[in-house]
């Protein structure tokens, strides 16, 4: 039995017919017994008084009712009778109540020795009709708890219903709960009974946020840590490059290794930070297509290297974001953008409303990602040919799965396809947009960032 | 030049000291922030590169007991630390610049060159750029030594690009600058200014990065 609603239910009702019968059964014994004596003292009454009125000259066989026999002996000699009894005594002679069968049926019956006469009176009656009236009885006694159990039952499945209220209220707080949503449970009083599982289910989220919270410390000191080895080891290859004494082709791999060394890093660093929990309190009013400026110009320097074109277009365009989240997102697209294209191309980047979504389009004149790796391409550490990319450049494979993860925590999606320019890459990304009102008059934030 | 190091991982320090000594600055280096602040009183340094991840103070702190003696001394911020927030942080705390661990060594010049002409501009209130000079405290602009005529946000916006050249300024950037909190721009009001300067200052001078910004290269 799987729901406490039924087992409720059904052992309330079992308990309730339970002692309803028991009840009953003590009443029919009781009433069985009451009925007994009385019948039994009418029987005697009925034997003192045919020894009364009983004379020498009463006949035998005297009509007699059919629930009733009696016999007179005088010694062993059947002085009088009534029809229904036979010749043989009904009963033995001596005082006190006996069972006789005769007559095809069973009867209770007397004996009664008349003082004066000295006669044996012996008078039956018939026993079924007996139990008969004590089965009426209990029937009647017994026929409202019969017809009154399945209304019970049905008040019981209400009252259970209504007391089992608050631990459904508790089950849809947390299954109503997002994945990350480590925040204690809100349930204001809870009943006593419910009160220990909410204390221990928010003692249990309080040591998952603790452990979080220590994790993402991990991660946080881990990047200051990995962060400034690196740094000094792109330090020394510069100075290394500068040595008119090395060899230019060792130093460039090497500048390849470090820049890898770094870029996976921060990558991995990247996708701890883009842990769902991390952002849902900060989001705050973004403008998008400013957002994109931003990223664009920060990264210019890396396009202007390659001779690449980038061109933005841009409209207004509000969301509902996390400044971080957003600009490591543009951070990625725009990275990728720049390292799979070749050198000359063309990047173009899009922002525009598009209905209730904020259409973010990042498109280049690179290779393109063929149609059969277009959902694999946003899987961890998946690169397409391997480590043998055609653009021969190196990457961890962990850029797009930030994206789409990072997507995915501003409730949006996103998609490949191809470019408007011949065989390239297209990445679309819709995040839900804000209301457009107040259309926040340019943003003052961003000088700060200069 | 005279920058003061301040970092305390040897590594970064060495490495650091010999690739700025090749681009003609002198380096002294420090450790601590006790030290630091020492060495910025006894050699007056011209610009303060100052690791945040200090052993014995923190940066921030560094950083506010320098504001609080010489509010005009660059400081440049170097940090393994990469978030937005601490990038405001240290901003708000009166840094001039913020360069994030590992960073190119490109970059950190670049940075380094934009602080030295601002440094340059202040001392001489001048910013040369190719042909062009412009005349902070005179609000004056020249080119190949001819004086050239700019309206009042014309020369705010040469003057913001050209405190910056090297990096792409976006129009959100400028806009701020050009115009009060609240004031009603045009959408084409940036455009317009730039189409006037190019008309006196050569066409090439100020480069469109389309749907971006503008940005005037460094050199």
């Amino acid at each position: 039995m799987n729901s406490i609603r039924v087992f409720l239910v059904v052992v309330i009702l079992a308990v309730i017919a339970l002692f309803s019968f028991l009840a009953a059964l003590r009443g029919y014994q009781s009433s069985m017994l009451e009925a007994e004596r009385l019948f039994d003292k009418q029987l005697l009454d009925t034997a003192r008084l045919i020894a009364n009125i009983h004379t020498e000259h009463t006949a035998r066989n005297i009509g007699s009712e059919a629930s009733l026999a009696f016999q007179v002996w005088r010694g062993d000699r059947l002085v009088a009778g009534s029809r229904n009894a036979p010749e043989r005594p009904i009963a033995p002679f001596g005082h006190g109540f006996d069972y006789a069968n005769f007559g095809g049926y069973r009867w209770r019956t007397a004996g009664y020795l008349d003082p004066g006469s000295g006669n044996w009176i012996l008078v039956a009656d018939r026993a079924d009709l007996r139990y008969a009236l004590a089965e009426n009885v209990i029937l009647e006694s017994l026929t409202p708890t019969l017809i009154g159990l399945p209304v019970v039952g049905v008040l019981i499945w209400f009252i259970v219903t209504g007391g089992l209220r608050p631990l459904r209220t508790l089950a849809r707080e947390l299954g109503a709960r997002q994945a990350d949503d480590l925040s204690p449970l809100a349930i204001a009083a809870p009943k006593k009974e419910l009160e220990q599982i909410v204390t221990s289910t928010n003692g249990l989220l309080q040591r998952l946020e603790t452990a979080l919270l220590r994790e993402r410390q991990f991660a946080s000191d881990a990047a200051h840590e990995l962060r400034t080895p690196i740094a000094a080891l792109k330090l020394e290859v510069y100075n290394l490059a500068r040595d008119p004494g090395t060899d230019a082709g060792l130093v460039r791999e090497l500048e390849r290794t470090v820049e890898r060394l770094g870029h996976i890093v921060e990558q991995i660093l990247d996708l701890y930070r883009s842990s769902p929990d991390r952002y849902n309190a900060a989001f705050e009013r973004l403008d998008l297509d400013g957002l994109a400026r931003e990223v664009v110009a920060e990264m210019f320097d890396a396009f202007e290297h390659k001779q690449q074109v980038i061109e933005l277009d841009g409209a207004p365009c509000p969301v509902l974001g996390d400044r971080f989240a957003l600009r490591t997102l543009l951070q990625n697209l725009l990275g990728n953008a720049n390292k799979y294209t070749p050198a000359g191309g063309r990047i173009l980047v899009s922002v525009a409303r598009n209905g209730d979504n904020a259409r973010l389009v990042v498109e280049d004149s690179g290779p393109g990602i063929p149609e059969d790796q277009r959902t694999t391409v946003f899987e961890r550490f998946y690169r397409i040919g391997r480590d043998r990319h055609p653009s021969g450049e190196t990457g961890c494979g962990l850029g797009l799965a930030i994206v789409k993860r990072l997507v995915e925590l501003h409730r949006g999606s996103i998609r490949v396809g191809s470019s408007r320019f011949a065989g390239g890459a297209a990445f679309t990304v819709s995040l839900p947009a804000a209301e457009a009102n107040a259309a926040a008059p340019r943003e003052r934030a961003t000088e700060r960032g200069r | 030049m005279r920058i003061l190091l301040v970092e305390d991982d040897r590594s970064i320090t060495q490495a650091l000291e010999r690739a700025l000594r090749t681009q003609g600055y002198s380096v002294n280096t420090v450790a601590d922030g006790g030290s630091a602040l020492l060495a910025i009183e006894a050699d007056r340094p011209d610009f303060v590169v100052l690791d945040l991840g200090l052993p014995d103070m923190d940066g921030l702190d560094v950083l506010k007991t320098i504001r609080g003696r010489d509010v005009e001394l660059p400081v440049l911020l170097l940090t393994a630390r990469a978030g937005v927030d601490d990038k405001v942080a240290g901003l708000d705390c009166g840094a001039d610049d913020y360069l994030a661990k590992p960073f190119e060594m490109s970059e950190l010049f670049a940075r380094l060159r934009v602080m030295e002409r601002r440094l340059t501009t202040a001392r001489t209130a001048e910013i040369t750029i190719g042909a062009v000079t412009l005349d902070i405290n005179h609000n004056r602009v020249t080119v190949d030594g001819e004086a050239v005529e700019l309206a009042r946000r014309e020369f705010m916006l040469l003057k913001s690009l050209m405190e910056n050249a090297g990096r792409v300024q976006t129009r959100d950037t400028l806009e701020n600058r050009l115009y009060s909190w609240g004031e009603e721009v045009s959408s084409n009001a940036l455009e317009v200014h730039v189409h006037h300067l190019r008309k006196k200052l050569g066409a090439s001078f100020i480069k469109t990065v389309r749907g971006v910004g503008y940005r005037i290269d460094s050199a």
